[in-house]
């Protein structure tokens, strides 16, 4: 497959298109790379980057990776079907002004003003992309809700090495908010906070970044590294490949679901502190790539984009059975239907009672199927050697509805407001 | 909820940004009016403070328990303002957070000293110089309500102030955390915001905005009202997650809200 890539990627260059890894992208000057999770590269991004919030799914899930996301989750306020669409529907409103950019209104300066202006008077939408999700809880709170719930979201339960906190866990909604710079997150939800006070209730969020690398040659493309100094995403499947994307991410049909995605996201704490001082042959083996380049320890001279092996490995000489890329895909011939697309930024919060750095993954995956993309992934890495080094404190599973039109009256999550509105009502 | 995202209705109105221009001469009455509210709560506060520290200071451990709420609902009602008396609102009111040794820092007296010694260390004999402090800085208050002046900018302002520490520091359940009487100064600070919204009502012509305003208020009054027991209010704990989360919303909705009643009045 990732040959396949390679070659997509070289013909569409070729032929200077970039790579329309989103079709609704305009304008996108970084998309040198099928790779979601490419890190991003020096002097590419500009603030006139725009991804555009239309489309059959919502942005911010097949397309590029900017340097910095976040995920706020929040309680909803919401007791009627209207409550709910008046909240989508403000809510859409704000996506369409804060991704497309423009000047922020001027109010009488004896008001508060109406934009934080942490951006300046005038936005730009400096790659914005703002994406809904829809926890367990909002559809379990009310009859009216629960029969659309979609058929696998379930609340986050824990695996064997969390150690979850109930203040970084769950929400009623969760907006993964990516853009090129920290200030634009921080200001795209200042600015959701001010508007819909009544409705959105603020419960935790986690915002972190991946490294901007130098230029790099053309054709070159590397995964962003993550606080464990690995490359992070190498194996990540092609948003290029529509037929891929349809079995990987989206959810099909029929009913209102379909086209949305489950959005798995684990706030999952690194002790750095510890991982420097293992051994580089111990980390690489914990993590089944060479730490330098990424390339898969069967291959340690050739590149991340290299497919392990593993049936030519089958006691796991070069690659430990037990190591983190191998459990996590074993590229077996089930593994297919295993995949999920995986999106994640690092976080660095601050210094625990312990002295400690309090420095992580924020982890965000989408997926057709979450109890066959993170679930049975997650799974399979119950009691991995990175768990020595790793802690999971927080997350939620969440449902990203398909996406809107740029039609005028359309907006995010009309398809569950129409279902609801078919439904008979007997509550 | 029939509630206005406000700043979408100045939008509506404001293209060619301009409010009323109120003089600030029209406010001389409502002015007034606070000024009497607060002298009246101010008064009631410096008996009921006599009562509660003279049952500290006899070590009656169940009667002082019993009136600390009560007698810091006057006090809450009046927290809109507070910044007018910053220096005595510090050590009447201050928690052990505002000091670095927290419970343990010499500086740290007022209700919450008192509250901390009646429900965590569970004995007085050792706050007396305490209660007697907070007696005196209570009237200390009184005496100076009278001639203290009141900015209108201030007042007007208090409303909000007041939505934005319940905001903050309140709804969290910091406030009142050794007793857990936590809503019974919510109920004192949302009746205190609420005097100044009703007194300044008449000067601000936007219908929707008073609707809205008016409305929040209600469904705070009917959310706490699930909670009365007896004069007061139960404990904190017995909060639902569900009707916090109602609370917070209502004052950010308020907080949101009320930061545009002073531009309203042309206040600055």
């Amino acid at each position: 497959m990732s040959e396949m890539n390679e070659s997509r990627r070289a013909l569409l260059k070729g032929l200077g298109l970039g790579l329309a890894t989103c079709p609704f992208a305009l304008g996108a000057a970084r998309a040198e790379t099928a790779q979601v999770t490419a890190a991003p590269q020096q002097g590419a991004a500009s603030a006139e980057d725009r991804v555009s919030p239309y489309g059959l799914h919502q942005p911010g899930i097949a397309t590029n990776r900017p340097a910095w996301g976040m995920v706020a989750s929040f309680d909803a306020i919401v007791d009627t079907p209207a409550d709910l669409e008046r909240l989508l529907r403000r809510l859409t409103e704000r996506i369409r002004f804060l991704t497309s950019g423009g000047a922020v209104p001027e109010l009488d300066p004896k008001l508060p003003p109406a934009d934080s202006g942490i951006l300046g008077p005038v936005l730009r939408p400096d790659a914005l992309t703002i994406t809904l999700g829809l926890g367990a809880s909002l559809f379990e709170r009310h009859p009216w809700l629960a029969p659309h719930r979609p058929a696998q979201l379930a609340r986050m339960t824990s695996f064997p090495n969390d150690a979850l906190d109930a203040d970084q866990c769950h929400g009623d909604i969760a907006l993964q908010i990516c853009a090129n710079t920290q200030d634009t997150i921080i200001h795209a939800l200042r600015d959701i906070l001010k508007n819909l006070p009544d409705q959105l209730v603020l419960r935790w969020k986690q915002e972190g970044n991946v490294p901007v690398i130098a230029p790099q040659p053309p054709g070159v493309v590397e995964s962003a590294r993550n606080f464990l100094g690995f490359r992070d995403g190498s194996a990540n499947p092609d948003p290029a490949d529509a037929a891929l994307m349809e079995r990987v991410l989206w959810v099909q049909g029929p009913g209102w679901a379909a086209g949305g995605s489950y959005m798995a996201v684990r706030v999952i704490r690194n002790f750095v502190e510890r991982w420097d001082r293992a051994p580089l042959l111990e980390q690489e083996r914990i993590m089944g790539r060479t730490k330098v380049t990424g390339a898969p320890l069967d291959h340690p001279t050739g590149s991340e984009a290299d497919t392990p092996e593993y049936a030519a490995d089958p006691a796991g000489d070069l690659t430990p059975l037990d190591s983190h890329i191998r459990l996590a895909n074993p590229r077996d011939a089930g593994g297919e239907r295993h995949l999920m697309l995986r999106r994640p930024f690092n976080y660095s919060n601050g210094v625990t009672r312990s002295g400690q750095l309090d420095q992580g993954l924020l982890f965000i995956a989408y997926q057709a199927s979450l109890n066959e993309g993170f679930i049975a992934a997650q799974t399979r890495l119950n009691g991995e050697p990175l768990e020595e080094y790793i802690k999971p404190v927080g997350g939620g599973y969440f449902f990203a509805p398909p996406g809107f039109s740029n039609a005028p009256d359309d907006y995010l999550g009309r398809q569950l407001i129409d279902a609801i509105g078919r439904t008979p009502s007997k509550t | 909820m029939k509630t206005l995202p406000l700043f979408a209705a100045l939008l509506a109105t404001t293209t060619a940004p301009a409010l009323a221009e109120q003089a600030p001469l029209d406010l001389v009455g409502p002015i007034a009016e606070y000024k009497l509210y607060v002298s009246e709560n101010t008064d009631v506060l410096v008996e009921e403070t006599r009562a509660f520290t003279e049952a500290v200071k006899a070590g009656e451990i169940e009667k002082a328990k019993a009136l600390f709420a009560p007698t810091r609902l006057s006090y809450e009602r009046i927290e809109p303002v507070a910044e007018l008396f910053a220096d005595l609102d510090a050590p009447i009111d201050a928690r052990a957070d505002d000091y670095e040794q927290a419970e343990a820092d010499p500086e740290f007296t007022g209700f919450h000293r008192l509250e901390y010694a009646l429900w965590v260390e569970g004995k007085t004999d050792h706050v007396t110089e305490i209660a007697d402090k907070l007696q005196a800085d209570i009237e200390e208050l009184a005496r100076r309500i009278d001639s203290l002046t009141f900015p209108p900018a201030v007042v007007v302002g208090g409303a909000s102030v007041l939505m934005e520490e319940v905001a903050a520091t309140k709804i969290s359940g910091e406030e009142d955390r050794y007793s857990r009487t936590d809503l019974w100064d919510f109920h004192g600070n949302f009746d205190g915001a609420w005097k100044i919204v009703e007194l300044f009502a008449p000067h601000v012509e936007d219908e929707a905005f008073l609707n809205s305003v008016e409305g929040n208020f209600d469904k705070v009054r009917d959310t706490l009202g699930k909670y009365r027991e007896g004069e007061g209010f139960v404990s904190y704990e017995h909060l639902s997650d569900e009707d916090r989360r109602r609370l917070s919303a209502l004052v950010n909705t308020l907080a949101e809200d009320l930061s545009t009643l002073r531009g309203r009045l042309g206040l600055i």
